[in-house]
């Protein structure tokens, strides 16, 4: 009896262990949580969002910190829902944080903004974009990214008033075709692509198609499928290597349509794209972070220097050209940074204010974003200027809009495969 | 009473959780023993399927996700109570379980195991792709409206929840460690052929292990989604979750009643201390538990096949001999 | 309703292209099946952990290729070689003690197995989806109206002789029938002075080596990523049970049979519902014909 006593002293002992380090931060530094997936399907964008903060962060602390403290990260692993929560409450428990930042992905974001919540802790999210992450009517929750149908609206702004009377068409006549991995981010963009591309504009469905990323290694009966369909605009959401697949499959059926649009930093956003297939690869629209082309000239001065700074310092860091995933990560935190100096508080009501009040024009901010925040703690979509890339020689050039740019996009419509040099 | 005397162990813990609260208002601590209790119970209601009937079911978190989702889909689409929900969730997961059972009827152990797995895969596909009811792969936000109708509570409120339910999952298991259908249960598990042979009716006790397995685990899928105010297709009906049901339980001691338990104990501190070690020091160590969770499976399964009770009983039962 | 179906019935050209790439996609399956029918219809034990030993053949090819530019055809032999030792290692380490133990233990551990390995490699090489982009992975090959992928076709081309190998090495070699006898009844074939532990561990090893093939094969065609097991572990169950256990050509026939309704399911149906497609076959074969469309009937239950 004894024995199995002490097993259950043992256990009980080893729960209280494990749950009762409690850590101190050292005075002269500000924390706040950062949640990210570091393990588990997402850990390979999460790990990027992570970076751009940390990177961001050691600037901010080069040019005075954080309400006159340095600023110092807790860190929690949110590999899933379930995780994302219970590592609020520690970073929130155990390491007393006011403020919760991250956390890269919808399905995460929503579990862990709730339990942020329920302690009263603000909570800062800088790339999630669950359209109804701001709906829920918290006072404490805010969001420095547009929401996902913020990606569709622009993807078709961009075919209906930029490409569609190139075409020679009005946006009425185009066919359009979708087609998207279906993640949340996938459908999220695509249902709201769909959504304005008839509603708004009345442009013509042929097909809306879904896939699993990950497991598809073949488009053929898709691709047979549409070129049969016949449609002007393939609006793509691609993930990962689905992209390239795609794009080299519909050469090999000979699949022509007049242009591509894709949204987000995966799939035709990833420089792998161009790395995969060079000039093979020329022709796919993708919104983005701005990338090459992009007049830095057209921020402000100060935003030029941080923006020179936080890229070398990525590049130093990770040998590469940032991702979207740093881009939205770094100014995020930035921003974060001009609330507190503003607010001088972490404070609830002093925070909330200091957002509120918050107007900076479109160009102030790194990636050329402007601020307005709304009510509903949503940084507003018209401040947050997005850029329509396009693949132009192994490279994404900023094509749109035309005042923030020196390139211009080539190659409307796509013609033939071979003839795109 | 000599027979209360068995359950000392049980008593300690869901004592020790009881009283936690007294000893300490940490907000981790009190979340962390939610989640041990949580995941213990959903083990245990798995244990009842797979433990105390046999029917090793890699699929549990069919029944979960189910019961996850009617709670979101009721509260969000009907405004209604989340416990109308869990009702919902109840009568769907019968269903469901029946099939299940059906199923265990017609396929012996492994090929029982593969079509549990491809259930949920089944019913994955279809929330994360039915946009038009559950917002596909988006998942589902579960709105928090202060209260107890609306299962809105605070950090206290919801220990105390999740540990009557795991008491009552608890009890239910001893039921059927002494009841008479828990006897035609272990009839069957150990031979199905010869307890058809004495007249127990081994199919339908079989269909009803299994569905009553389904609902328990159901309202708990209700209570997690709740609790953690976001459903997730991806999440909540996949094979790493179903593996977990399991896992608790063949560790701590599959078939007995605080066996499942244990089990939660043991792998969701351990889960939960690597990741608040790890977290940003070494980014992908978190997963060692991951791990150390197959290591300590494998081993198990081969060299303690009654888990940490069995390990328990044989070191007791070494030392009453060593008395003698 | 998908659109497909408002085009009616495909024409000649579509037709062949879409047969095409059932072939081809049929040859993939097989390679993977293959060395699952050969462990499950010999040993009768369900190794949920063959699909981890197929990632990581991929991250053989991934790191041969990314390391040292070594194409993964010519990582074939050498991974041929590593994947049956391995075979033989978890053999030793993990699967001869459970082997005579019940389906419940074998279960828990080969479960426990692809847990053990699916985040070793995550810890290991993290999430990242990884490519592997060899010279041959964008070359068409056109024949008539249809075009594919060089890589494709290699991969069957191994695919059909890997079978044909395995088959006739089962039919006609002295190993072969050994294997095929103790498959039918281990009891007897102890009796008859079969060693039947080392029956298992070449068995075991040789199914770990096609897997192990059949992952540096896939690695141009698929994503690299720790979690890529799990749904090529699943539809490799649902060929080799479609196929007939232990039956190579049952499981060649099985593949070509879920290429064509994950194709024409995909095409007719849209790709959105055709996983479900091919998870309601599996249910579909289980219940009512658990020996396979080609194997005898009431064999899946010989030692089960």
């Amino acid at each position: 009896m004894s024995r199995r006593l002490l097993a259950l002293v043992v256990a009980a002992l080893s729960v209280v262990a494990a749950l009762a380090a409690v850590t101190h931060g050292q005075s002269g530094e500000y924390k706040i949580g950062v949640l990210e997936p570091l393990t588990g399907p997402l850990a390979f964008e999460g790990k990027r969002h992570l970076e751009g903060y940390e990177v961001m962060r050691d600037l901010i602390n080069e040019r005075g910190g954080v309400m006159g403290k340095r600023l110092a990260f807790a860190v929690g692993d949110a590999t899933d829902p379930t995780a994302a929560a219970s590592e609020a409450n520690r970073l929130i428990t155990r390491e007393g944080v006011k403020i919760i930042t991250g956390t890269y992905s919808s399905t995460l974001c929503g579990a862990a903004s709730e339990a942020a919540s329920r302690q009263n802790v603000i909570y800062w999210e800088t790339s999630c974009v669950d359209p109804r992450f701001a709906q829920r009517g918290l006072k404490n929750v805010f969001r420095t990214e547009i929401d996902g149908t913020g990606f569709g609206w622009y993807n078709v702004e961009f075919i209906a008033k930029h490409l569609s009377h190139r075409f020679n068409m009005k946006p009425n006549q185009l066919k359009i075709a979708f087609l998207s991995e279906d993640s949340s981010y996938g459908q999220g963009v695509t249902e709201a692509a769909r959504k304005r591309a008839k509603a708004d504009f009345g442009m013509q469905e042929v097909a809306a198609e879904y896939y699993a990323f990950a497991s598809t290694n073949d488009f053929t009966p898709i691709i047979v499928k549409l070129k049969q369909l016949n449609p002007d605009i393939v609006h793509h959401i691609a993930r990962g290597n689905d992209a390239v697949l795609f794009w080299r499959q519909s050469r090999e059926q000979s699949f022509n349509f007049k242009a591509l649009v894709h949204a987000g930093a995966t799939g035709y956003g990833s420089p792998d794209f161009g790395k995969a297939l060079g000039a093979d690869g020329n022709g796919p629209f993708v919104l983005a972070e701005p990338g090459p082309g992009f007049k830095v000239e057209g921020l402000k001065p100060d935003a030029q220097k941080l923006e020179h700074d936080f890229t070398d310092a990525i590049k130093k860091r990770t040998g590469a050209e940032p991702y979207a995933s740093h881009r939205l990560a770094g100014p995020g935190l930035w921003l974060l940074k001009v609330v507190l100096d503003q607010a001088k508080s972490d404070d609830l009501d002093k925070f909330r204010g200091a957002v509120m009040s918050l107007d900076i024009p479109v160009g102030s901010l790194i990636n050329g974003w402007g601020v307005k925040f709304a009510e509903n703690g949503q940084n507003a979509n018209e401040r947050v200027q997005h850029y329509m890339l396009q693949w132009q020689n192994g490279q994404m050039v900023t094509v749109w809009p035309e005042e923030f740019t020196t390139a211009r996009a080539k190659w409307i419509p796509l013609g033939a495969w071979d003839s795109r040099k | 009473m000599p027979e209360l005397r068995r359950h000392w162990a049980a008593a300690a813990l869901f004592g020790a959780a009881a009283v936690a609260p007294l000893l300490t208002r940490d907000g981790f601590f009190l979340d962390s023993i939610v989640l041990i209790l949580m995941w213990g119970a959903l083990s245990a209601a798995w244990n009842v399927a797979g433990g105390y009937a046999g029917q090793v079911s890699i699929g549990h978190a069919s029944f979960f996700g189910i019961g996850a989702y009617a709670a979101a889909l009721v509260t969000t689409r009907l405004q209604q109570s989340p416990f109308v929900g869990m009702v919902l969730g109840v009568v769907v997961s019968v269903g469901a379980g029946a099939v299940i059972g059906y199923l265990s009827n017609r396929l012996k152990g492994p090929y029982f195991a593969l079509s549990t797995i491809a259930f949920s895969q089944v019913l994955l596909i279809v929330a994360s792709r039915w946009r038009g009811l559950t917002s596909g792969s988006e998942g589902i936000p579960v709105p928090f409206r202060p209260g107890l109708w609306t299962l809105g509570l605070g950090h206290l409120a919801w220990l105390y929840v999740a540990l009557v339910v795991a008491v009552l999952y608890y009890l239910i298991e001893v039921w059927l460690e002494r009841s008479r259908f828990g006897y035609q249960l272990a009839g069957v598990r150990e031979d199905e052929d010869a307890a058809e042979a004495l007249g127990i009716a081994s199919r339908r006790a079989k269909v009803i292990a299994v569905t009553l397995s389904a609902a328990l685990t159901s309202i708990v899928g209700t209570l997690w989604a709740q609790y953690i105010g976001f459903v997730d297709p991806f999440y909540v009906f996949s094979v790493p979750l179903s593996v977990r049901f399991a896992l608790n339980s063949i560790i701590g001691g599959v078939g007995t009643a605080i066996g499942p338990y244990l089990g939660s104990i043991f792998i969701t501190s351990l889960e939960t201390y690597l990741r608040a070690t790890f977290s940003g020091v070494k980014t992908g160590f978190t997963g060692i538990y991951l791990i150390l969770y197959g290591a300590v499976l494998i081993l198990v399964v081969r060299f303690a096949p009654e888990g940490i009770t069995g390990i328990a009983a044989r070191v007791r039962a070494r030392s009453l001999r060593a008395r003698a | 309703m998908d659109p497909a179906r408002r085009l009616g019935l495909p024409q000649i050209d579509v037709f062949a292209q879409l047969v095409v790439s059932t072939v081809l996609l049929g040859g993939i399956y097989a390679l993977i099946a293959v060395g699952l029918t050969l462990i499950f219809g010999i040993m009768r034990v369900v190794n949920f952990a063959h699909g981890e030993f197929l990632m990581l053949g991929m991250y053989l090819a991934f790191w041969s290729w990314s390391l040292w530019r070594v194409d993964p055809y010519v990582v074939l032999p050498a991974a041929a070689v590593v994947f049956f030792v391995l075979g033989l290692v978890v053999y030793l380490l993990v699967m001869k003690g459970v082997i005579h133990a019940s389906h419940n233990v074998q279960i828990f551990t080969t479960v426990g197995l692809a847990t053990l390995l699916e985040n070793v490699a995550l810890v290991l090489w993290t999430g990242d989806f990884r490519f592997v982009r060899p010279w041959h992975s964008s070359v068409v090959l056109r024949l008539g109206a249809t075009a594919f992928n060089l890589s494709q076709v290699v991969a069957f081309a191994i695919a059909l002789a890997l079978t044909a190998g395995l088959f006739a090495f089962m039919k006609w070699t002295h190993t072969g029938r050994v294997m095929r006898a103790t498959a039918q009844d281990r009891d007897a074939a102890t009796l008859m002075g079969i060693d039947t532990d080392r029956i298992y561990r070449l068995t075991f090893a040789i199914g770990i080596a096609a897997v192990g093939v059949a992952g540096v094969l896939v690695s141009p065609l698929y994503s690299v990523y720790p979690q890529a097991g799990l749904q090529f572990v699943l539809l490799a169950y649902v060929v080799v049970v479609l196929g007939g256990l232990g039956d190579m050509v049952g499981a060649l026939l099985g593949s070509l049979i879920v290429a064509g309704v994950e194709v024409v399911g995909s095409y007719f149906f849209g790709t959105a519902w055709k996983e479900i497609l091919y998870f309601l076959l599996f249910i579909g074969v289980l219940v009512f014909r658990p020996a396979g469309l080609f194997g005898q009937r009431g064999a899946e239950n010989l030692g089960v």
